[in-house]
């Protein structure tokens, strides 16, 4: 009984924890991005509210909350609602199986900073990745409008077709540790001394361009496509209701699968790798902390790698989207499985 | 002036019998009945007239036949221009087997006179919406217009007949088309074939201002397409008729907005030719004049790059593109005092002297621009997204140029080497050094290189009006002095120019195509009838074609590479 009692409380702690940084930390990249885009604009950004317009994001999200609640006319209220919910709750229900560091004991207790270990994590994170689809779709039905329904549909092509392609990239990594859980799998490579992106650089690749697909990065971001479709099937959508979309899709989302891409192909919360010798520790003064840092680091600097893309890149047509997708990934996708299977017996030995 | 002489045509002579030839120093035209119209253009384009420039009437209201139709052409091989002319009382057959151009031409002059074409295909009004009664541009149309609505202004709602002086005036306006009145122009501009209609614009970013488009799409696919104008129709042309040659210098600031400088010039040298006193005109105004309407264009391509970069989803050249337009507007503003609608040359000269300083700030600018553009150039031209989405897109034959009327960048783009600059050198183009790029493929990417191209070239046109303007001294004039003043008066800000009775087609080279000046003077202050060919508007007329089969996201790519400004279009 008191068993079950302490895994209650731990587990609504992590819960808490997990969604204030996820939540708060999304709307905070908002301002990350406004400030990295400034800069490679060479403008300085936002610069009025609090220092280096730190403030900014609760500004916006106020502004955003104090707006008049519109809804298109002939549209479809439930829906219409529906899809906010469909999009933020899988987004954030990722998270529920990201690892953030290795196992640690207090007051006695041991934890494990993930919330759920399920031995199935991967295929869940997937699962829930699909879920985006119904979202997208709902807002472009419920809202009435041509220009949200071409949006969501040119946004359904592209998860489709880049579903598929993930799901192949990340099974070389997945053969590599034999499991699907990603605590394990992280540990997998502790104990190999090897980062899965030294031997599947080919899976990586393909993993980032389908991470961009599937968030609607540039250059992939057909589905807002501001000149087109102004901001696709959003367009309906206003004042907070519209910020949750950007929210969900461009911060939530990419992190989520930026820490996923870390737990699989750079080894999770471990230093940096050199393959099959070791690990080394520059942050190693951090004690206990460190791998926390490196975690974050990691997917701080995958983060970035992305918005470097979003603000330099013009945009693919759709057409040329998913041609990429079943033409040229899912083929690289093929090889690598069976290269993988080929030498994955000398990494086991 | 590059007009045909009267013996290029001395075998359509023999073939037309009742073909005269006038010949004059500002015009070449044949004038021909309207029943043999259409063969006489017909053979006029195997002759190699070509390129179609400009159609419209004059209205004369106490004759009969009472418009005198004229259709401009152009035979680029030989840099020739003839005009053909003919009478009629209000039907004349429609040329668009001949060129598609024409089609639209014809629309304009349906909407705006009433001229029934026969064979036209789809002869709907071109700017004013279907259920409007009159044709605006006749000369028994009133210039305020027929006020036949009663719309009072919210505070004449409020406050009643108490408003006093300027605040209180007619509470009759002429007509402004109802929500029923747009349906129909809609309904009548496109029959729904494929899935859905989608209505793109009038307002809608990727526009670049006020058009209305009409997608019938199966999927994502423009199944047909078409365009509604007129949202910014101000009747440029009517209130030409109304003013003095100096004061509607204004108004061409105000049609192609992004490029005034360029318009103003063409119109002052438009009425300099009709007055006959382009020599007169000083070294020094012509080169300002050059000097300026080459910053112009820059900045014009520019603001291009910017929103084409944009509309294909790359942000920050966009910014990168603004930010070096700022720094021109601000030599610019420098210079004239404004920034976007300028009015800086004057018909004789310029405005005023180029300030101190003013020389060395665009020296400085014409040294550090090409660096930044090889930047620019650097992120787009050889990146494997841009190319997958300019590439093959939207490829005009060199067939297609002279059929739909292209000019500018363009026609360029598609290896027509149609330039005013070099074909009928205006001002001190005459006198610099400069290349014209031309494309090979016609398709998007050859424009947009044609276009950095033009930069380029335009860096070395401002480079050698600089070193000219360095060598002339502080003193010399920068407006032309009348040689009898009793005969031509010719002051600054142009009151009491009186022009001499006669015609004159003068073009000049725009940023987006030949901008071009009918002028038809009886004589006095002001000009009987102004029609002006706006280049952007022939260049849109390919769109519809262009957009067939291709997918939306295509559609922005398409429509910022022929880079059309509404007040231009719509005039």
């Amino acid at each position: 009984m008191e068993g079950l009692l302490a895994w209650l409380v731990i587990t609504l702690i992590k819960i808490v924890v997990i969604l204030a940084i996820v939540l708060g930390v999304g709307a905070y990249l908002t301002l990350v991005e406004r400030k990295v885009a400034a800069h490679i604009q060479r403008r300085p950004g936002p610069m009025v509210v609090g220092w280096h317009g730190l403030l900014q994001p609760l500004a916006d999200g106020l502004k955003l909350l104090t707006k008049e609640d519109l809804f298109p006319r002939y549209g479809n209220r439930f829906l219409y609602n529906l899809a906010l919910v469909m999009a933020l709750v899988p987004a954030t229900l990722v998270f529920a199986v990201v690892p953030f560091g290795p196992e640690f004991e207090a007051f006695g207790i041991k934890v494990k900073p993930i919330l759920t270990d399920v031995n199935i994590g991967l295929l869940l994170v997937f699962a829930l990745g699909s879920m985006a689809v119904f979202s997208i779709a709902l807002a472009g039905w419920a809202s009435n409008s041509k220009y949200a329904l071409i949006g969501s549909m040119r946004k359904a092509g592209i998860i489709v077709s880049y579903e598929v392609v993930i799901t192949f990239a990340v099974m070389g990594p997945i053969i590599l540790a034999g499991t699907l859980s990603t605590y394990d799998i992280v540990q997998n490579q502790i104990d190999q001394k090897l980062w899965y992106v030294w031997l599947q650089p080919i899976a990586f690749v393909v993993y980032m361009f389908a991470m961009l697909a599937e968030t609607g990065r540039v250059p992939f971001d057909v589905q807002e496509a501001e000149a087109e479709l102004v901001t696709g099937f959003t367009v309906e959508y206003g004042g907070m209701k519209f910020g949750l979309f950007p929210l969900v899709e461009w911060y939530i989302e990419v992190l989520s699968l930026s820490a996923i891409a870390v737990v699989l192909f750079f080894g999770g919360w471990s230093p940096i790798n050199i393959p099959f010798l070791g690990f080394v520790d520059p942050l190693f003064f951090l004690g206990p902390l460190s791998p926390f840092v490196w975690f974050v680091l990691k997917v701080s600097l995958l983060f970035l790698f992305v918005l470097w893309l979003h603000w330099t890149l013009p945009r693919y047509r759709i057409d040329q989207i998913t041609e990429t997708a079943w033409k040229v990934m899912l083929p690289l996708t093929f090889v690598n499985l069976v290269l993988t299977a080929v030498f994955a017996p000398l990494i086991w030995r | 002036m590059p007009w045909a002489k009267g013996e290029d045509f001395i075998d359509l002579k023999e073939r037309f019998e009742g073909l005269r030839i006038e010949e004059k120093p500002t015009i070449t035209a044949l004038h021909i009945e309207k029943e043999r119209i259409i063969d006489l253009l017909k053979a006029l384009k195997e002759k190699g007239f070509k390129l179609f420039l400009d159609h419209s009437v004059v209205d004369f209201p106490d004759r009969s036949p009472r418009f005198q139709a004229f259709y401009m052409l152009y035979n680029v091989d030989e840099r020739k221009r003839v005009i053909v002319k003919t009478w009629t009382d209000g039907v004349l057959p429609s040329i668009e087997k001949l060129w598609f151009a024409g089609k639209w031409a014809e629309r304009e002059a349906y909407d705006m006179f009433g001229i029934k074409y026969e064979g036209h295909e789809n002869l709907v009004r071109a700017f004013m919406w279907e259920t409007y009664q009159h044709f605006p541009l006749r000369k028994d149309f009133p210039l305020e217009g027929f006020a036949t609505e009663y719309l009072p202004s919210l505070n004449e709602v409020l406050w009643g007949d108490n408003l006093q002086g300027l605040m209180n005036y007619d509470k009759m306006h002429t007509p402004v088309p109802t929500l029923e009145d747009l349906e129909t122009t809609e309904k009548k501009r496109l029959q729904k074939k494929a899935q859905i209609v989608l209505n793109w614009g009038p307002l809608h970013p990727g526009t670049h201002g006020t058009m209305w488009f009409l997608f019938d799409l199966e999927g994502e696919r423009v199944y047909q397409c078409d365009v509604i104008l007129g949202q910014l129709h101000r009747g440029v042309e009517k209130l030409a008729e109304n003013e003095m040659y100096n004061q509607f210098l204004v108004y061409t600031d105000r049609m192609d907005y992004l490029s005034a400088l360029c318009s103003n010039q063409a119109w002052v040298v438009a009425v300099e030719r009709l007055l006959g006193i382009e020599d007169l005109v000083p070294e020094k105004a012509k080169y300002i004049r050059t000097m300026m309407s080459e910053l112009q264009r820059i900045n014009s391509h520019l603001l291009w790059l910017g929103t084409y970069a944009l509309d294909l989803g790359a942000l920050t050249i966009f910014l990168y593109a603004f930010k070096e337009r700022e720094k021109l507007m601000d030599i610019i503003e420098g210079i004239t005092g404004a920034r976007l609608t300028i009015s800086y040359t004057r018909v004789g000269g310029v405005r005023m002297d180029l300030p101190e300083g003013a020389l060395e700030v665009i020296k400085a600018f014409v040294k550090r621009f090409p660096k930044e553009l090889k930047e620019w150039e650097t992120i787009l031209s050889r990146n494997r997204i841009w190319l997958r989405r300019n590439i093959g897109v939207g490829v005009i034959s060199k067939e297609d140029v002279y059929f739909y009327g292209l000019t500018g960048p363009v026609a360029r783009g598609s290896g027509v080497p149609y330039d005013l600059r070099k074909f009928e050198p205006y001002d001190a183009y005459g006198w610099v050094e400069f290349d014209i790029p031309v494309g090979e493929n016609g398709d998007v990417y050859d424009r947009y290189l044609v276009r950095l191209e033009e930069m380029r070239q335009s860096l070395r046109i401002i480079e050698q009006c600089v070193q000219a303007l360095e060598k002339m001294p502080k003193s010399a004039p920068f407006f032309a002095e009348s040689p009898d003043p009793k005969k031509l008066k010719l002051p600054m800000d142009g009151i009491g120019l009186k022009v001499p009775e006669g015609e004159i087609y003068s073009s000049g080279e725009n940023p987006r195509g030949e901008l071009g000046f009918y002028i038809y003077s009886t004589g006095g202050v002001k000009p009987y009838r102004v029609k002006i060919r706006p280049g952007s508007l022939y260049n849109l007329c390919v769109y519809p074609k262009l957009m067939k089969d291709r997918v939306i996201a295509d559609a922005v790519a398409l429509l910022a590479s022929l880079d059309p400004v509404v007040g231009e279009i719509d005039r």
